[in-house]
């Protein structure tokens, strides 16, 4: 009798788990149908556009009026889906030299450097201190502008194919990264508490796989062709990336190429997401309900599994 | 099997958190406790942003708590007079501790304070259960026999105004007893991602003197509305509700919960009650050591909230 029981409430106990599990499951095929729809849409209009070049880059291509050459770049997805799978993604990013006058593709007559940045944002940085004994955040720094993302890419260590204040002027490597302390701050910090909060969140960032910086991951494969790949974390914060191409010869930009990639979320993952921040008191509402439905849901089949 | 997490903003493995909800589930089962005190933290531990834990949990104490209150309501073992003056003073309780989390994360100091709450009440009531437990256990290996002694003796509560009679319970006192036990409960609720069954209960049954046959049932019903409630504050106020997180638990949990109290038929009350005080002062132990270790790294990150 007390085995029959038992395996009936065991009985029980799967048909909650199916019940739930078929919950999850229909979430999932809503899901999956709403990435099938995603599929089954024309592909969205290019993005990619070559951008006016700068100042900077202009004056030194009339420095060097005998060169002609010009790169193009395109990265392997340009609208990357954040579905209830998202892992982490790798990018492709490739592109040409138009007119290269490369020998060869180990010749290292050209360097290229690719920038990747995310959206940025609005940052804060705590630090722990002691305080009687126990460990606790007693400073901060708010900051402005930090990139969400930031991958620096180049066929050579980046001081090497340029100047410092080139590198200063378009925000390449980490001590050139724009943020800035938010205006307004409680408190008032000093220049080498600024400091170290900079670096902490460099540092950490970095640790997080968010901030990355490969000397060497950006190889050309022919005469003209070069390619490189850039990893985003699970962790990557949904936006818009912007991708700079900078095509340098003897630290002198040849010429420059902007593409923009999205990352957004889709499917269940986006309808979950609007409805959180869109309308919360409805979701924490929505959430209860699925909540007692689960609970008395459990309740009926055990009680019928035990009789 | 990952998934990304609506709310909490990372990815998760399915199986972690289904297995975290029926281990849960299990303990909760075994010793009829709701669960929230071990899964809050557990999932802070597992890298779920404290407060995204706390918030989810709530939700999940729904579910594990309303199947229990149903049951207790069939054999009508629910005092609604009382439960209802406890759930009013636990609602104003809740949206206290709902504005305090939203407070305490923009100074940053949101981790530190949970950790303070958890060290303190897991401390103090682990070590309070452990007491009584090895004492019962003594007693009971030297032949005498434990009797529960319950003076019904008048105290200075008695004195106090806008009494009220609860019939369910053979009580006539005041209100305002119940509604403080009920707001500190809902704060703490909030604040901690637990229902407070583990201060409501010995509350009721050493403050108020409420008969131990309804204060299990009086003690559901007033958690299944007041995580209901601090639920829908938690969403709407921070944003800080990750359902698919919560029906992750809510599986685990409630499979879970069904093999506990098989294996809680199996153990003697005194044992149950000292494994229970050993895990209590175990979870506070960790949080203490979380408190007065030196940190990995003294700086952390985080967006900026509000």
């Amino acid at each position: 009798m007390r085995v029959m029981r038992q395996s009936g409430s065991r009985w029980a106990a799967l048909g909650v788990a199916a019940a739930l599990g078929a919950g999850l499951l229909m979430l999932g095929a809503s899901q999956g149908e709403a990435q099938r729809r995603q599929k089954a849409q024309p592909p969205p209009p290019p993005v990619a556009k070559e951008v006016p070049h700068s100042p900077v880059g202009e004056v030194k291509r009339d420095q060097q009026p005998g060169a002609k050459e010009s790169v193009q770049a395109d990265v392997s997805a340009r609208n990357v889906a954040v579905t209830s799978s998202f892992n982490g993604t790798e990018i492709v990013i490739f592109g040409a030299v138009d007119n290269s006058q490369q020998p060869s593709a180990e010749s290292g007559y050209y360097d290229v450097l690719i920038v990747v940045e995310g959206v940025p944002g609005r940052l804060v940085a705590r630090r722990k201190n002691n305080v009687a004994g126990l460990w606790l955040n007693t400073a901060s720094a708010t900051f402005d502008l930090v990139p969400s993302y930031y991958a620096v890419a180049s066929t050579r260590p980046i001081d090497e194919i340029t100047t410092e204040e080139f590198r200063a002027t378009h925000g390449i490597g980490f001590q050139h990264l724009r943020f800035a302390p938010a205006f307004g701050q409680q408190q008032a910090l000093s220049t080498e508490d600024l400091q170290a909060f900079r670096e902490a969140i460099v540092r950490l960032k970095q640790k997080q796989g968010l901030y990355v910086q490969d000397h060497f991951s950006v190889a050309f494969i022919g005469r003209s062709l070069f390619r490189s790949t850039i990893e985003l974390p699970a962790n990557v914060t949904v936006g818009p990336f912007e991708t700079r191409v900078y095509l340098f010869r003897d630290e002198k930009l040849l010429s420059q190429y902007t593409i923009r990639l999205n990352l957004e979320r889709e499917g269940m993952e986006r309808h979950l997401h609007a409805f959180a921040f869109g309308y919360p008191a409805l979701y924490g509402l929505m959430t209860v309900a699925i909540a007692v439905a689960a609970g008395l849901i459990a309740s009926t089949v055990f009680r019928k599994g035990a009789h | 099997m990952h998934f990304y997490l609506p709310v909490a903003e990372m990815s998760a493995n399915i199986f972690i958190f289904l297995a975290m909800g029926g281990a849960v589930g299990f303990l909760s089962g075994l010793f009829g406790v709701g669960g929230g005190f071990l899964m809050t933290p557990l999932l802070i531990f597992s890298g779920i942003p404290p407060a995204v834990a706390v918030g989810t949990e709530s939700a999940q104490i729904v579910a594990s708590s309303v199947s229990g209150a149903f049951a207790q309501w069939r054999r009508r073992n629910i005092d609604f007079i009382m439960g209802t003056v406890l759930l009013a003073g636990g609602i104003v309780g809740s949206v206290f501790g709902v504005q305090l989390v939203g407070t305490l994360r923009r100074l940053g100091v949101f981790d530190f304070f949970v950790a303070i709450c958890y060290v303190t009440f897991l401390g103090v009531i682990g070590t309070l259960m452990l007491i009584e437990s090895v004492n019962t256990m003594r007693k009971a290996r030297g032949g005498v026999v434990a009797s529960a002694r319950r003076s019904g003796q008048h105290n200075w509560m008695h004195g106090l105004p806008l009494k009220l009679r609860f019939h369910r319970s053979k009580l006539y006192i005041s209100a305002i007893p119940p509604f403080v036990i009920g707001l500190f409960v809902g704060l703490l609720a909030a604040l901690m991602g637990v229902g407070g069954g583990f201060i409501m209960v010995p509350a009721m049954i050493y403050l108020l003197r409420v008969p131990t046959s309804v204060v299990v049932g009086t003690s559901l019903f007033q958690i299944v509305f007041l995580t209901a409630a601090t639920t829908v504050l938690h969403a709407s106020q921070n944003q800080t509700v990750d359902v698919v997180l919560a029906m992750l638990l809510m599986v685990g949990g409630v499979i879970g919960a069904q093999f506990g109290s098989m294996a809680g038929e199996r153990l003697k009350a005194e044992q149950l009650r000292f494994l229970l005080a050993a895990l209590v002062l175990m979870v506070g132990l960790r949080f203490a050591w979380q408190l007065i270790a030196p940190p990995s790294d003294l700086y952390s990150i985080s967006a900026a909230v509000g």
